[in-house]
């Protein structure tokens, strides 16, 4: 009995011992090895699972298989029209060749070196020799639209006089490559030297673009002036506008009094005309009695305010001498 | 060996080595039993690795794997929409949300397509619908979707004029962000869906710049005002312009109808008196004369009369200052 156990026991210490000295090692998903003996490279997996190596003498090394991120810090670059502009890049990569990377750079701290000095000098390389409107753009689709709407507008506004300035000037420069380009030539500039690490890159993104500081207030001052123009061009379209209502309303208005003044004088000449006619009418048979008669009635009308001197020879008078009237 | 009944001093019960291994055993089956179950909720999955190498997925309920980490679990929420926020942040969730005054420029500000600079702020949804992939092919993972979709906008806001960009174009980016955010995501094989993309604030950047842009939406408030004011102007004068031409022309017609009354009126006078005339001229003329002469000159007094026959010895003079006296 006691020597089962004994058995038992040293069975138990060497088993533990031998498992203790590692075998065994698991690679998880996602994960791959390296297996390096007295520094130097033995073998590598890439696969996950339960891995065999020799104990004590062998030395696992675990690099990620997944896809790592590369993030770089914004940098001041100048483009071809030499304006400085901070350029802010993400980069993704991994590690195809375990082996290759363990020997080249080993850690992660070496290969994000490696990276930075690799992906900068390409962006920069890129962006300098590019426009400006091709880092920032990708499309000319810019071109298809930029109508300004004109929001808030009363229905039955006119805007003819606007249309003139309201299409703005839609044409922008066209672009020949644009972002998605560029961000492929900076990786394929990077791809020519990654795999000397053992690296993969999948690509290269910008993330962000920036003016610089001055460059920004400048830019801002442009924008401001753009839309006082704007807000001045509608002010004074609307100052027009209102000017050309009132002139309308003093116009149409001399026009209404002016015609109804022609057609009054008109009636009254009518009016006139016809009186005339009524008394031709009835003065033209007897010329004479209207002379005689109109004349008795004007006499009536003027004379009494007159201050009189008559003379006796006045056919009133012609009774006064003799009875007979001479 | 007759040891072995013995008890060993002050303890109660009898303790064999037996007693101790079957204990050992029973703590060992124990911890491996709680190492080898698990609970998986229901907005979540387990994703089960062997020894490393990925096993199987397992849904909510209690759950098992083989023990002492020879079976590993990895637990992923699945069914639940995760959030994202770019250039803002809520402070509290609710049924109406507070978000936070600060600002995060960084990641809000950017350039548009003609070069101006805007304050673009948004938010992503996404759900992770392959668990082992989102485990296992990509490191970094919510900074992965940070940055693409950052990128993204970026690039989006950068390909279009910021009068778009502010109001016009929003809904187009929101539609292509979306594809291309996935697209990429899909290349990686994140195992993320992005479900939604909302825009938050898309605006010209903060201060004078606001300001101008808001200007506009003003001056354009000022021209519809001032076009209005031209109207009412037009709409108050022209009426009573009409109305008065109106009166000018009434007053006219009064005037004709009253002009041709009175020529009637002077003519049937006159008819009549010519109808006498026709029957009796002299005597009419007469009679009309010598009426006249009455009441012209019979009311006054002082009318001077002089002689015709005084000849040409005496020449008449009147003395316009002392009241005339009849003289013969």
């Amino acid at each position: 009995m006691k020597n089962t156990i004994v058995v038992l026991v040293v069975v138990a210490i060497i088993a533990i011992i031998f498992v203790a000295l590692g075998p065994f090692y698991v690679v998880d998903e996602g994960y791959q090895a390296v297996v390096v003996r007295f520094g130097a490279i033995v073998s590598s997996t890439e696969t996950a699972g339960l891995k065999f190596k020799m104990p004590v003498v062998d030395n696992v090394v675990k690099y990620p298989k997944k896809i790592m991120s590369w993030d770089g810090d914004a940098r001041k670059i100048p483009t071809a029209e030499k304006q400085f502009i901070w350029v802010d890049t993400t980069a993704r990569w991994r590690i195809v060749d375990p082996e290759q990377f363990y020997s080249s750079v080993q850690t992660f701290e070496r290969a994000y070196l490696n990276l930075d000095d690799v992906i900068d000098s390409s962006v920069k390389s890129i962006v300098a020799n590019n426009k400006l409107v091709e880092a920032v753009r990708s499309s000319n689709a810019i071109n298809e639209s930029a109508q300004e709407v004109i929001g808030g507008l009363d229905e039955d506004v006119s805007l003819e006089g606007l249309q003139d300035f309201t299409v703005e000037e839609s044409t922008f420069e066209q672009i020949l490559k644009g972002r998605g380009e560029l961000s492929d030539e900076i990786a394929s500039l990077v791809k020519q030297v990654v795999p000397q690490y053992g690296i993969e890159l999948i690509d290269v993104v910008i993330r962000q673009i920036r003016y610089s500081d001055d460059l920004t207030s400048s830019v801002y001052q442009r924008m401001i002036k753009e839309r006082n123009q704007r807000a001045e061009l509608f002010r004074s379209y609307g100052e027009g506008q209102k000017q050309v209502w009132l002139g309308k309303q003093q116009n149409e208005q001399r026009a209404i009094l002016s015609a109804a003044r022609a057609r009054a004088e008109d009636i009254k000449g009518a009016a006139d005309a016809e009186a005339a006619k009524i008394y031709a009418a009835a003065y033209e048979p007897y010329p004479k009695f209207y002379e005689f008669w109109r004349s008795i009635e004007s006499y009536r009308k003027t004379l009494p305010t007159f201050g009189k001197t008559m003379t006796t020879d006045m056919e009133y008078f012609k009774y006064l001498y003799n009875r007979e009237g001479n | 060996m007759s040891d072995r009944g013995q008890r060993p001093a002050g303890l109660p019960i009898p303790i064999k080595p037996s007693m101790i291994l079957l204990a050992v055993v029973v703590i060992a089956i124990i911890v491996t039993a709680l190492t080898a179950t698990f609970v998986v909720d229901q907005t979540e999955r387990a994703v089960i690795t062997r020894f490393g190498r990925y096993s199987r997925t397992l849904g909510p309920g209690l759950q098992f794997k083989l023990p002492l980490n020879i079976e590993k679990s990895y637990i992923v929420e699945t069914e639940v929409f995760q959030n994202m926020q770019f250039g803002f942040r809520t402070e509290e969730a609710g049924v109406v949300s507070t978000f936070s005054s600060q600002d995060y420029p960084e990641e809000s500000i950017m350039l548009t397509g003609d070069l101006n600079i805007v304050d673009f702020e948004w938010a992503i949804k996404y759900r992770i619908v392959d668990p082992v992939a989102w485990l296992f092919n990509v490191n970094d993972q919510e900074k992965t979707i940070r940055d693409i979709s950052t990128s993204v906008i970026n690039q989006l806001v950068g390909d279009r004029a910021i009068l778009d960009v502010i109001s016009s174009a929003r809904e187009q980016i929101q539609a292509d962000g979306l594809e291309l955010m996935n697209e990429k995501f899909k290349a990686y094989d994140l195992g993320i869906n992005v479900t939604q993309i909302q825009l938050q604030n898309t605006r010209p950047p903060e201060g004078e710049v606001q300001d101008a842009f808001e200007d506009v939406n003003i001056a354009i408030q000022d021209m519809n005002r001032l076009i209005n004011e031209g109207k009412e102007e037009y709409n108050k004068v022209i009426p009573r312009a009409r109305g008065e031409a109106e009166k000018i022309v009434e007053e006219a017609n009064g005037y004709a109808a009253e002009r041709k009354n009175i020529a009637q009126g002077d003519v049937d006078r006159f008819n009549a008196v010519v109808a006498e005339y026709l029957k009796a001229p002299d005597i009419t003329e007469t009679r009309l004369y010598l009426e006249m002469i009455e009441e012209v000159f019979g009311g006054t007094e002082g009318t001077n009369l002089i002689d015709k026959n005084l000849g040409t010895n005496f020449l008449p003079l009147l003395n316009l200052q002392q009241g005339g006296e009849a003289q013969q």
